[in-house]
């Protein structure tokens, strides 16, 4: 919209307008979408938590089945990558944009690194038998399963949960991954960012801290517990 | 136009979330407690690293009280519904 | 910023270079995407008609050869008959259209999308090109749930509410794909959705125009902006919880399947926790509609705006625990269902204080019973009757014994036809000049209201009686039963309503597709009313204002002692009016 554009200065609340919530409109659109990303987590969530207090045994004690020193050194990952996230949106703050491009350039290895390490998870954990339909027949988890190390009772339930709420934070952290690369060689890179101009990086930014967010939660009721 | 406030050491929250994290995995395979409080312990690190992210990373202690509350509205409903859907376990 | 009287010449439209695909296809204009959505509703309207008619010659003639039947295949309805496998798939896909692709879409797609920016004074949505994807997902989940009645197995059959494990195990349904494709469809509405409430939020919060504060919002806008946060809130667990439906059918996960400790209650809590919000995403935009529709019909200011904001409110706010009085038979714990029926008995308050405000607008109102007035006010009656009936609902040993009968289909419909529909047809032709720039037939329009409203009376208020005497729901045969025979002349009675209300809907869209190119020309304000569209051309430009307008006062003041003529637009400055306070970038 051209004239609306006239009007709209990128860092501000739309102008004349009736006073909003004194945020520019792309932070306050995250904002939204992001509460409806916590109900969609609380739904894979809840269901987990619900299934797992209702479950007809014992549930796998943690450690057996995942590997925790892999994940939690993703989870570090993940941590440092939101602080260099916003350590770019310091700098540019600051009018460096030299400074943001390298910060934002972290977070997007960082991102990439910890969907790859996920990646390697998951065949791992197929390799092993352990699949969304629970643990597959004649692999080394049913090995486990038989020796009663794991409970049969609710590996379909395990591996269901497990992998439904991990795939989709993979997914969502894909995403970010991808709409980062987006902004870095389509606005970043060409200098398109500046220190009146930086509403993308702190939009996606505060996608990337809310993706790190549910990770936290997640590494510790789905791994931890 | 951000409000003008002090920016928070990010350095400092980092530290912050990396000693939860190791205490998170301290807890849950080395100290010998009850199942129930280690659940109790987990969860409360878990939300307290959390809430780090929120108010310092995405600026929610710096921005205005209303949209603070837009951010926190569907936490209640989610507690909500998964209370409601353990309720069916305790009966 | 410039005040636009309402008297003065309108704004220019400007120079519009678009390309016809830009223009009428992939367009980000929030008028066009509205008008987008309005013509691919009320297709699927009709089809969710058509598999009730047939559901009710079933029920109205049963084993007889349907008209038309022929064209049905051997599976589904040998010579014309229709079988069981089919009807279950009928009254599936009936309640799936008519929820997702007509009426949510009819009243958000449509009504969000073309009145927000005009109502509050913008040039269009806070983000055009998400508007777009928002009609695009919306079409393609519209494709898909369509093509799901064509698979060789047939569509989806677990009831519109999609019950685990009959909708998950292909083996006990009897559908496959096309049950796979229900799953994946719903996904892309919630997507839809979920991209349209986030514009909508943010440009009613952001977007006001100087002047327009909150209350001095219409209650349209104000039912629309509460309804996108509903839906927001919602639709992502609707979505959550037919990932794990599809999940179940495809890659054998387990969520909903008991044998391998699955929870069949786990699907049902998580659909109507999302259901329930649904269904006052389904009713509030028409109550908002409906009170702008009687304050201008009455010529009277709305009686108890505040409350009238309040009640909206309070509904949404209720309407997050509400949701168990789905599931009072289901075997839930009882002391969670008996909090239940606290909070749905109390949640009847709201909507009772809206009754009696519209009640009072119209009292010693100098009424025009022009057809938006005569729908808005049929609008009110029904939904009391569909009110009253949820009280007997909301009680927990009523709802026992009549839970999954006719009583349930009479009070849904009461709500959602007499309710939601009968509030369509008064906002399709009060906005219709605003959109078209012509009228739509008043007589034609006065002639399908009351037979609409006679076939339709005829058609669900037995309904009532059939359910308390104990017919069940999404039942094929419900002659199998001897203390249902009886009831057979009454099931007659229905069908044959039925089918002079859907022939009725003819008029209806005749109506709307004639007025397109014949209508009478309209002009900036056929109905007088004091919103910001109407001081706009009909059609409203590309863009709406060249520059924003200033709102010096709420929408509802008709017979304003102020002003000689029985409305006073909210652009109007008056000498006694002052600016409104300095806009947002002064604070910055």
């Amino acid at each position: 919209m051209t004239h609306a554009a006239a009007t709209v200065d990128q860092m501000r609340p739309p102008y004349p307008a009736e006073r909003g919530l004194d945020v520019y409109n792309k932070k306050l659109g995250m904002w939204v979408f992001l509460a409806s990303e916590v109900m969609f987590f609380a739904a894979l969530i809840g269901t987990y938590v619900i299934l797992r207090f209702g479950a007809p045994g014992e549930w796998a004690r943690p450690g057996i089945v995942l590997n925790i020193k892999i994940t939690a050194f993703n989870t570090f990952l993940l941590i440092c990558s939101s602080v260099s996230m916003v350590k770019a949106y310091a700098a540019i703050q600051d009018g460096e944009p030299k400074k943001m491009r390298f910060w934002l350039l972290m977070t997007i290895l960082g991102g990439a690194t910890f969907v790859g390490i996920q990646v390697y998870e998951y065949i791992h954990l197929v390799e092993h038998g352990f699949v969304p339909s629970g643990v597959r027949e004649g692999s080394e988890l049913a090995e486990l399963v038989a020796k009663g190390t794991l409970p049969a009772a609710t590996m379909g339930l395990y591996g269901s949960t497990f992998f439904t709420m991990t795939g989709f934070h993979g997914f969502h952290v894909t995403c970010g991954v991808i709409s980062m690369t987006y902004l870095y060689l389509t606005k970043a890179l060409p200098g398109k960012y500046s220190q009146r101009d930086y509403g993308g990086i702190e939009t996606v930014g505060l996608y990337w801290h809310f993706v790190d967010l549910v990770w936290i939660i997640l590494f510790t009721i789905v791994y931890l517990i | 136009m951000e409000t003008a406030h002090k920016r928070p050491n990010y350095i400092l929250i980092w530290v912050y979330l990396a000693v939860l994290t190791a205490a998170e995995l301290a807890l849950a395979f080395e100290l010998p407690i009850s199942r129930n409080l280690k659940l109790l312990l987990l969860l409360f690190l878990a939300i307290w690293k959390a809430a780090l992210v929120g108010l310092f990373f995405m600026h929610l202690k710096f921005e205005r009280w209303n949209l603070r509350i837009m951010a926190i509205i569907p936490l209640p409903l989610a507690v909500i519904f998964i209370l409601a859907g353990m309720s069916e376990h305790i009966w | 910023m410039t005040t636009v009287a309402a008297t003065s010449h309108p704004a220019p439209a400007h120079h519009d270079d678009r390309s016809f695909l830009r223009k009428y296809v992939f367009s980000t204009d929030h008028k066009i995407i509205g008008i987008q959505f309005l013509f691919v509703s009320l297709f699927f309207l009709l089809v969710g008609g058509l598999l009730a008619m047939q559901m009710r010659w079933q029920l109205g003639f049963p084993g007889k050869p349907m008209p038309g039947g022929g064209v049905l295949p051997e599976t589904m309805a040998p010579g014309g008959v229709i079988l069981p496998e089919y009807y279950i798939q009928l009254l599936t896909m009936h309640g799936t259209f008519m929820v997702f692709f007509a009426i949510m879409p009819l009243l958000v797609g449509v009504y969000a999308n073309f009145l927000i920016p005009l109502k509050i004074g913008t040039h269009d949505m806070a983000f055009p090109r998400i508007n777009m994807w928002s009609f695009w997902s919306f079409f393609a989940a519209g494709v898909v749930m369509l093509s799901s009645l064509f698979v060789p197995d047939g569509a989806a059959r677990a009831g519109w509410t999609m019950y685990a494990p009959l909708s998950a195990r292909h083996d006990l349904s009897g559908a496959s794909f096309g049950q796979e494709l229900w799953s994946v469809s719903i996904i892309l509405v919630g997507l839809s959705s979920i991209l349209g409430s986030l514009n909508y939020i943010t440009t009613v919060i952001n977007n006001r125009a100087p002047g327009m504060t909150w209350f001095r919002l219409p209650l349209s806008v104000w039912s629309l902006f509460i309804t996108a946060i509903l839906g927001l809130l919602a639709l992502p667990v609707l979505s959550g919880a037919a990932i794990m439906l599809l999940f179940d059918q495809i890659i054998g996960t387990h969520f909903f399947d008991p044998a391998a400790g699955g929870q069949a209650l786990l699907w049902q809590h998580l659909f109507w926790f999302f259901g329930h919000p649904e269904v006052y995403i389904l009713i509030l935009p028409a109550m908002g509609m409906v009170s702008d529709i009687i304050a201008n019909g009455s010529r009277k200011p709305i009686f108890g705006y505040h409350s009238m904001v309040f009640a909206i409110v309070a509904i949404a706010f209720l309407g997050w625990i509400v949701w168990g009085h789905h599931m009072f038979v289901s075997g839930m714990n009882p002391t969670l269902g008996s909090s239940f029926m606290v909070s749905t008995l109390v949640i009847a308050v709201p909507s009772a204080v809206k009754t009696f405000n519209w009640m009072g607008t119209m009292w010693r109102g100098n009424i025009k019973f022009t057809v938006p007035m005569l729908n808005a006010i049929a609008f009110v009656a029904m939904f009391v009757i569909g009110g009253l009936s949820g009280i007997f609902m909301a009680a927990t040993p009523v709802d026992m014994q009549i839970h999954d009968t006719y009583f349930i289909v009479a009070h849904l419909h009461y709500v959602l036809f007499g309710g939601s529909l009968f509030a369509l047809f008064a906002a399709i032709p009060y906005w219709y000049p605003k959109m078209f720039g012509r009228m739509m037939s008043e007589r034609w329009g006065k002639v399908h209201f009351w037979l609409t409203f006679i076939f339709y009376n005829c058609t669900f208020f037995p309904m009532h009686i059939t359910g308390m005497g104990g017919e069940m729901r999404r039942l094929y045969d419900p002659n199998q039963y001897t203390f249902l025979q009886p009831y057979q002349p009454i099931r007659v009675f229905i069908s044959i309503s039925a089918f002079l209300l859907f022939a009725t809907q003819i008029i209806f869209f005749v109506n709307f597709w004639w007025s397109l190119k014949r209508g009478k020309p309209s002009g900036l304000n056929p109905w007088q009313d004091n919103g910001l569209e109407w001081t706009l051309p009909s059609p409203a430009p590309h863009g709406n204002w060249e520059r924003v307008p200033t709102v010096y006062r709420g929408p509802y003041e008709f017979s304003s002692p102020q002003v000689p003529e029985d409305y006073l637009p909210q652009t109007r400055k008056l000498p006694s009016d002052r600016e409104p306070a300095a806009a947002s970038a002064a604070r910055h």
